[in-house]
């Protein structure tokens, strides 16, 4: 959907701020080791962080001549539902950690089914508990994968039932 | 068979765990300072289901690489002391300071036990044009800046190496680091380099196959897995003071752990470590075994931090001199 | 005779059992973006610690060869590539799948897997001594020339912007920089934490580049209704099977020699492939980036080729070829052998079984491949709603699960919305995760071949041009730079003008 030929909302500044970040990084890559010897461990991150500010400075200039684009409304760039997950992304990752993975995860997934299939909170919360057990089967049991483990003992429980279980087989 | 393929599937089922009340109650995490496929890592997952058994617990082992293992020491550290999460880590946490990584070493951690030791030995290339050290030594002083020699960044065995080696003989020569011995160890064989001091469990099978030739055998005694191969003492008695030195592998907690689980790990690991299948593993690589756990190991690892930390300092790679940190001269 | 053991894999009901679920599970391990095999056959080690050898063995292996594979099904249906090996190949697999042909690729690139792979095998069985003294000759400059031919594969995949394309590849090298210098144990972009001393895990930038931007893409449009996939033909016909084997070989050869190469891999193979393709197919029937078929072949049968390759430099001289066999390795320690250059003379009998293994893993990866094609198409015709919390949570799960580290979920998600707005300007992702790749052989080998010549430039280009093997990497380098800009076209109108 993207036309060379036209600017759409936000890709000027989007092209500002890529600049930007390629001067602050161009920066960065001359404090590592100067310019000392064609061997220092700075040289190759000032070639590429170089490569980085000329092409950045050569798009946002291209950039910025370009008409406005007419079709293509802040709506088409970033309509509801990707800030929305965007932001549901932001919270799952910050309370991933204190919380646990489990309860974390199931929110996650019920809110997300719930807002995109406009279905009853029951069918989300089944679809969301399927999904979660998936996951957890391949990655936690077969892939152990020690996920954060928050409020929900995992380890505790797991041990527990392997005694059972192998308590049962003795 | 049946068993075998149900298992593979459901991997659940694994550990057979005799039931405890105590220490420890869930499964237990081990994290490996480097990645996976390393001697590190193959030396863990070799001996820790030897272990399992005895502990009654899973040890899930994970590989945290990164800053010379110091992301996976600093993640241990943060961690509750409760015995849950250990560390299992190579020599390198010894050198943190001096080398300006961090101001943490295994002197914030409880050593559960020091597995092994590695031997160190210098090998050519087998189109080099020398054979022992003596001739290396005179060869290379005849020729500055030649001959190039494989190397792993500051603090790594090859520059503690040659670092000893420095301290008796000058030795004006080319570095080329690499980002590990077995990468180094190929370029060697592929004439990239010409000299690579490396650890005798990573050369063995080369050496073995003549695919390239050992210089110098940098200890103090000869060693089983090269018999005829004198040790560098012989030429150069001077080495003495420093030898027997090499790189190990320690399994740790952090401080603070109750005595109950430390007691536990101990008591579980050194008898691992013990297993017929392990011990051969471990001396098949060229490895001394070591299995110290208690203070033996702690004199262990302090002898081992002042001898290493003060020839970096006197050989101008460190960052920092020992004496800030109270680390004394051997 | 050690020979015999070629047949032991087939013949063992037990040997059978295990390659052909490894081959099945590796699949679905390649397919699921943050499951990997290097993963997979590192939690196999401990796993496996107290089964006989050739058991491990065989499971390890069935699990390389489908996860390899198995890559490339999520990159075709999903444009999510399960593994880095499958970037090249959502090119052009996923303009198929969007035209309902998705059943059509999925057939042909999983026989264009299996035909790389016996290629691989073949040479691994043929030349194995020969081969890997061949990569053993592979000095710093000429890994750096071959890096360098790898950057330059930003001018294929740059889309509409070579401007654009030449930004995203140099922001792959710098995020490739990121970390502890390997070599000095310099910081570098690290400001001052210690949790990127590591680095950016390369895992985390590729699913949030191409899985967590495409789930954002693809969100746009929640409530449209999937394609529908016609299943008409799976198994390809034998016509187009023989129109594309000079390809498919041609490819094969680059992901053998590539694989070979320690530390080079698949991902690198199969990009590689692709640029080729592209340049020697004069008149694809689509254009490449629309659905060529030959833009899918070329990779599929790359880094399957790139398999038997890793394996060349392991079996003869115990250097690992990659990381999975790197990892392989590790295991035959545990289980009591000493791969090295010792191992063929001593232990002839485990280079017999494990090729004898990588035949059945292919056969069966075949076999799975071009079954149940139809299930799996289905995946992609679950409700968007439920489709993409599931991708969403199984990118965090598994860019958490690369090194165990919550700064690399962070970084995944900041990624992902760095891709989505890339994508939605005219950037492309592709030459981002190339400079990844590539930073490290980049950096590290230009700066042991500039120390390995004391710091001069003259030397070091005195060494290339008197070495025969870098000198015709050069000239490759330049011909591929030349073709790329605007001078070769305009000495092609020149010529082409002259002639009529």
């Amino acid at each position: 959907m993207h036309d060379p030929a036209r600017r759409l909302p936000g890709e000027g500044v989007f092209s500002l701020l890529l600049t930007g970040i390629s001067l602050f990084l161009f920066y960065q890559a001359t404090q590592i080791s100067g310019f000392e010897a064609l061997s220092a461990p700075g040289s190759f991150p000032l070639f590429s962080t170089g490569c980085m500010v000329i092409t950045s400075a050569l798009v946002a200039l291209r950039t910025l001549r370009l008409p406005h684009s007419e079709e293509h409304g802040w709506q088409a760039i970033l309509p509801g539902f990707v800030i929305f997950m965007t932001v549901l992304m932001l919270f799952y990752a910050l309370a991933l950690k204190p919380v646990g993975f489990l309860p974390t995860s199931f929110v996650f997934l019920l809110i997300a089914t719930k807002v995109m299939m406009r279905t009853s909170i029951a069918r989300a919360a089944l679809i969301a508990a399927l999904s979660l057990i998936l996951v957890y089967v391949v990655f936690r049991l077969v892939f152990s994968v020690l996920m954060p483990e928050g409020i929900v003992p995992e380890r505790e429980l797991i041990s527990a039932m392997r005694r059972l279980l192998s308590g049962g087989a003795e | 068979m049946k068993i075998k393929l149900f298992g593979a599937v459901a991997a659940l089922l694994v550990a057979a765990a005799p039931v405890m009340a105590e220490y420890p109650e869930k499964d237990i995490q081990g994290v490996i300072q480097w990645g996976a496929g390393g001697s590190t890592d193959t030396v863990m997952r070799a001996v820790t289901p030897h272990a399992e058994p005895m502990l009654g617990a899973k040890v899930v082992m994970q590989n945290m690489t990164g800053g010379v293992g110091a992301i996976a020491t600093k993640f241990v550290g943060a961690q509750e002391a409760d015995g849950y999460t250990l560390l299992m880590g190579a020599e390198n946490p010894q050198l943190y300071k001096v080398m300006g990584l961090g101001d943490s070493d295994y002197a914030d951690f409880t050593p559960i036990n020091v597995i092994a030791r590695g031997v160190p030995l210098i090998v050519a290339n087998n189109d080099a044009p020398f054979n022992t050290f003596k001739e290396m030594v005179e060869y290379v002083q005849a020729h500055p800046n030649e001959v190039k020699f494989g190397s792993t960044g500051p603090g790594g065995l090859p520059s503690v190496v040659t670092a000893m080696l420095t301290s008796e003989v000058e030795l004006p020569v080319t570095f080329v680091p690499y980002d590990g011995d077995g990468p180094a160890l190929t370029a060697l064989q592929g004439g990239a380099i010409d000299v690579m001091p490396a650890v005798l469990g990573a050369a063995i099978e080369g050496v073995k196959a003549g695919r390239m030739k050992v210089i110098a055998l940098v200890d103090s005694a000869e060693n089983p897995a090269l018999p005829g191969i004198a040790p560098i003492t012989v030429d150069y008695p001077g080495y003495e003071k420093f030898l027997p030195w090499g790189p190990f592998f320690g399994i740790f907690v952090k401080n603070g752990t109750p005595d109950e689980a430390v007691s536990k790990l101990v008591g579980a690991y050194a008898e691992a470590v013990k297993n017929p299948d392990f011990v051969a593993l471990i001396e098949g690589r060229g490895f001394s075994m070591l299995n110290l756990s208690g203070d033996e190991a702690r004199a262990f690892l302090d002898k081992w931090q002042s001898v290493t930390s003060w020839l970096v300092y006197d050989a101008g790679i460190a960052k920092a001199s020992p004496e800030e940190f109270g680390i004394p001269r051997p | 005779m050690d020979w015999t053991h070629f047949f032991m894999s087939w013949i063992d009901p037990q040997l059978l059992m295990l390659v052909a679920l490894g081959t099945f599970a590796g699949i679905y391990v390649g397919a699921i973006p943050g499951l990997s095999v290097t993963m997979a056959v590192s939690i196999l080690i401990s796993f496996t610690f107290s089964w006989e050898m050739f058991d491990a063995l065989s499971l390890m292996i069935g699990i390389y060869m489908g996860g390899v594979y198995g890559g490339s099904r999520t990159a075709i249906l999903l444009n999510i590539p399960g593994a880095p090996s499958a970037i090249a190949t959502a090119l052009d697999g996923y303009p198929l799948a969007k035209k309902g042909l998705a059943g059509e690729a999925i057939g042909l690139s999983t026989t264009m897997s299996a035909l790389g792979g016996l290629v691989g095998i073949v040479v691994l069985g043929i030349g194995a001594p020969a081969v890997s003294e061949f990569a053993l000759r592979f000095q710093p400059r000429d890994y750096l020339l071959l890096a360098i031919l790898g950057i330059l594969l930003v001018g294929s995949l740059s889309g509409e912007s070579l401007v654009k394309g030449i930004f995203a590849g140099a922001l792959g090298l710098t995020i490739g920089c990121v970390g502890l210098d390997p070599l000095t144990a310099q910081e570098r972009f690290t400001f001052g934490q210690i949790e990127l001393w590591g680095g950016i895990s390369f895992i985390a930038v590729m699913i949030g580049l191409f899985g967590v931007s495409e789930a954002l893409m693809q969100l746009q449009h929640v409530d449209t209704a999937a394609v529908k996939q016609v299943i008409r033909r799976i198994v390809p016909e034998w016509r187009s099977v023989v129109k594309y084997l000079p390809l498919s070989l041609q490819s094969s050869a680059i992901g053998v020699i590539i694989g070979a190469l320690p530390g080079t891999g698949g991902d690198i193979a199969a990009l590689m492939a692709y640029d080729q393709a592209k340049r020697v197919t004069k008149n694809p029937e689509t254009p490449f980036g629309e659905g060529a078929k030959e833009g899918l072949i070329a990779p599929e049968a790359a880094n399957n080729a790139a398999v038997g390759g890793a394996f060349v430099p392991m079996l003869t001289l115990g250097i690992p070829g990659d990381a999975v066999t790197a990892i392989i390795i590790g295991a035959m320690f545990i289980h009591g052998l000493n791969p090295g250059p010792m191992l063929m003379i001593e232990r002839p009998e485990m280079f017999w079984f494990i090729l004898g293994a990588l035949v059945l893993a292919t056969f069966f990866m075949l076999v799975f491949g071009l079954t149940g094609i139809r299930l799996f198409v289905k995946i992609v015709e679950l409700p968007r709603a439920v489709l993409f919390p599931l991708i969403l949570l199984l990118s965090i799960v598994g860019a958490f699960a690369v090194n165990n580290s919550i700064i690399d979920v962070y970084f995944m998600l900041g990624f992902g919305v760095l891709g989505y707005f890339m994508k939605m300007y005219g950037y492309q992702v592709g030459p981002v995760i190339l400079g990844v790749i590539l930073s490290r052989l980049i950096d590290d080998n230009w700066r042991r071949a500039i120390i390995s010549e004391q710091e001069s430039l003259p030397r070091l280009f005195h060494g290339i041009f008197t070495s025969p093997l870098s000198a015709v990497l050069m000239i490759a380098v330049i011909l591929v730079f030349v073709s790329n800009t605007p001078l070769w076209a305009w000495g092609k109108r020149r010529l082409s003008r002259g002639r009529s």
